[in-house]
């Protein structure tokens, strides 16, 4: 990166990051959730230990890295994205962005690296609790592994990265904030779940995000979020790479090309 | 940032603003007919029309927000869009308000721009913020800002560009009368200190004619006249005129009728208008030639022409034009107006 792009990129990620309720809500969604969870679980545990294991453990790490990786940070990963993707135009200071001279390109490309930064700032503060949950709370549970934490880290950050991205682009391209929020939530939690549960389909369930994601995986999510289409990596990569590769070009065309 | 070699300020053209026949249509409504505009540089100059002329489009277009249909334009010497980002280098603009992002501080906002014009626009942040009268209130959020703050950030936003060419569009709205005079001499300073050509459209009249040197009038998206504010307040040439009252006004008449100091002289109710032919200081020497005559002169006035009476006649005329028949092209009503 350049000097004046780190300095668009800074600028980009000040906007998003002094948006006080995105913040909130995402921190809400990854970090949240995760005391919430810890919280009943602990409680539970102290009040029936027969009936309610500890909260901590390797099992309990996994399930709250699905969650984490899968749901609640994908769902701040879409907010922070499209509010990345629409902050200058529905502020209305994208045309005074424009007649900076500035390419309209760039304008567009450091808005994916300061939405991600922001997103993985949280994704991480929740990962960060979710292995010191279960570590602190594993009582006489296995932890999990070094190996399973990177790996877990490694695709927690992939998969909300991926959403990210794609909140960004597709934001940049409706340029409706709560348009994008709506039509990103409803796929990822509604619709991608559900057709891939069509058996029908076959293998057209291959280029579903979200089982393309799921492919990385360290731990098994069959049954979590509809019937795991299987797929070889490489196959996996190809659909990550080639929905990544539409959405910025969608994005950055719309960007490019808008009336601003 | 620029090179010595592309730096608008380099540029050679006595123009800050050119266009030929520029053309912008949304779907079946053509917003700009053609539109030649020429702007002088280190000029205030005004684009002024009613509502829904055309001037924010042209505002648009020049700043490449959105592309023309057809016609050539020139921004300091540089063709659009072609070399925008060269020109737009040194461009401040304000286009409709000024919008912010609400939940940052004024400076914050003004980083923003700076991050993205370049590294040595911080520096210019805190003057920016001086000339404008709001570096005490610079770390508050801008949605705390009052309508004519917010007017004066827009402003400091553009002076990050170290503009050659300031555009405004419809700068004064939401300031107070205080606010408006100090906008006036602020815009006046820039011009004639600084050397800054400012670009100001505006519905307003009277602030185009004390803010301006030239201006243009706009209707319906085209232009219909531009010229220096006396030009076109005298109506295309810099004309003085005299209102006489005289003790005998057909002796009057054939003294001014052979005189080379009047252009014209004829009755009208307040006495006896006169065109001159020089400067307004030979009302004088009229005086003189006058008594000379043996006329009694009991009233001698010079005749201001507002540039709101100006526009106010231009908008009738093109009314006038347009109701006019266009069967046939020899149509007495349309030279008549046209005349």
């Amino acid at each position: 990166m350049t000097a004046i792009a780190l300095r668009m990129t800074g600028a980009d990620f000040l906007k998003l990051r002094r948006k006080r309720w995105l913040v909130l809500l995402s921190l809400f969604l990854t970090l949240g959730i995760l005391v919430i969870v810890y919280l009943v679980t602990v409680i539970q545990h102290a009040s029936n230990p027969g009936a309610h294991g500890p909260a901590g453990g390797t099992k309990n790490f996994s399930d709250g890295m699905r969650v984490l990786a899968l749901f609640f940070g994908p769902l701040a990963a879409i907010l922070i994205g499209v509010e990345a993707g629409t902050g200058d135009a529905s502020a209305g200071v994208f045309r005074d962005l424009v007649v900076t001279g500035r390419s309209r390109l760039a304008l567009f490309a450091t808005r994916v690296p300061a939405a991600l930064a922001l997103c993985w700032t949280v994704i991480l503060a929740g990962f960060a609790l979710l292995l010191i949950g279960s570590i602190v709370f594993a009582s006489n549970l296995p932890t999990p592994s070094t190996s399973l934490i990177l790996n877990g880290l490694g695709f927690t950050l992939l998969a909300t990265g991926v959403l990210c991205v794609i909140a960004v682009c597709f934001a940049s391209f409706t340029t409706s904030r709560p348009g994008a929020i709506v039509t990103l939530i409803a796929w990822q939690v509604v619709a991608s779940p559900l057709i891939a549960s069509i058996s029908s389909l076959g293998s057209a369930r291959k280029g579903i995000l979200s089982q393309a994601i799921i492919h990385f995986s360290p731990v098994s999510v069959e049954g979590r979020r509809g019937a795991q289409v299987a797929m070889s990596q490489g196959t996996a990569l190809l659909v990550l790479i080639v929905w990544l590769v539409v959405f910025l070009a969608l994005g950055a065309w719309r960007t490019r090309t808008m009336d601003a | 940032m620029p090179t010595p070699s592309n730096d608008p300020a380099t540029s050679e053209s006595p123009l800050a603003i050119e266009t030929h026949g520029l053309t912008k249509r949304f779907g079946e409504r053509t917003a700009l007919d053609g539109i030649d505009l020429r702007v002088p540089r280190a000029s205030a100059f005004g684009f002024l029309g009613p509502n829904g002329a055309g001037k924010t489009t042209i505002i648009r277009t020049l700043l490449g927000l959105t592309s023309a249909n057809s016609g050539t334009m020139e921004v300091l010497g540089h063709p659009m869009p072609l070399e925008g980002a060269q020109a737009l280098q040194r461009v401040g603009a304000i286009v409709e308000e000024p919008r912010f992002h609400m939940h940052l501080t004024g400076r914050e906002n003004l980083r923003l721009i700076a991050a993205v014009r370049g590294p040595e626009v911080y520096d210019r942040i805190d003057p920016a913020l001086a000339r404008v009268g709001l570096s005490e209130r610079a770390g508050e959020k801008v949605k705390s800002y009052s309508m004519g703050m917010r007017q004066r950030l827009g402003v400091a936003r553009c002076l990050l560009a170290d503009p050659l060419l300031l555009i405004l569009d419809e700068p004064t709205n939401g300031l107070d009368p205080g606010g408006i005079q100090e906008f006036r001499e602020m815009i006046r300073a820039m011009v004639e200190q600084e050397g800054r050509t400012v670009f100001i459209s505006s519905h307003l009249l009277d602030e185009v004619e004390r803010t301006c040197d030239a201006a243009a009038i706009v209707d319906r998206g085209k232009i219909i006249t531009q010229g220096t504010i006396a030009e076109l307040a005298g109506g295309g040439v810099a004309r003085h005129e005299l209102v006489l009252g005289v003790d005998d006004v057909e002796r009057a008449l054939g003294t001014l009728d052979v005189s080379e100091l009047v252009l014209e002289a004829h009755r009208s109710d307040e006495g006896i208008r006169v065109v001159l032919a020089g400067e307004p200081d030979s009302a004088a020497a009229v005086n003189a030639l006058l008594v000379n005559a043996g006329v009694g002169v009991a009233r001698l006035e010079p005749v201001r022409h507002s540039l709101e009476q100006r526009f106010q006649r231009f908008l009738e005329i093109t009314a006038r034009l347009d109701e006019a028949p266009v069967d046939s092209p020899g149509s007495s009503t349309r030279e008549e107006v046209r005349s």
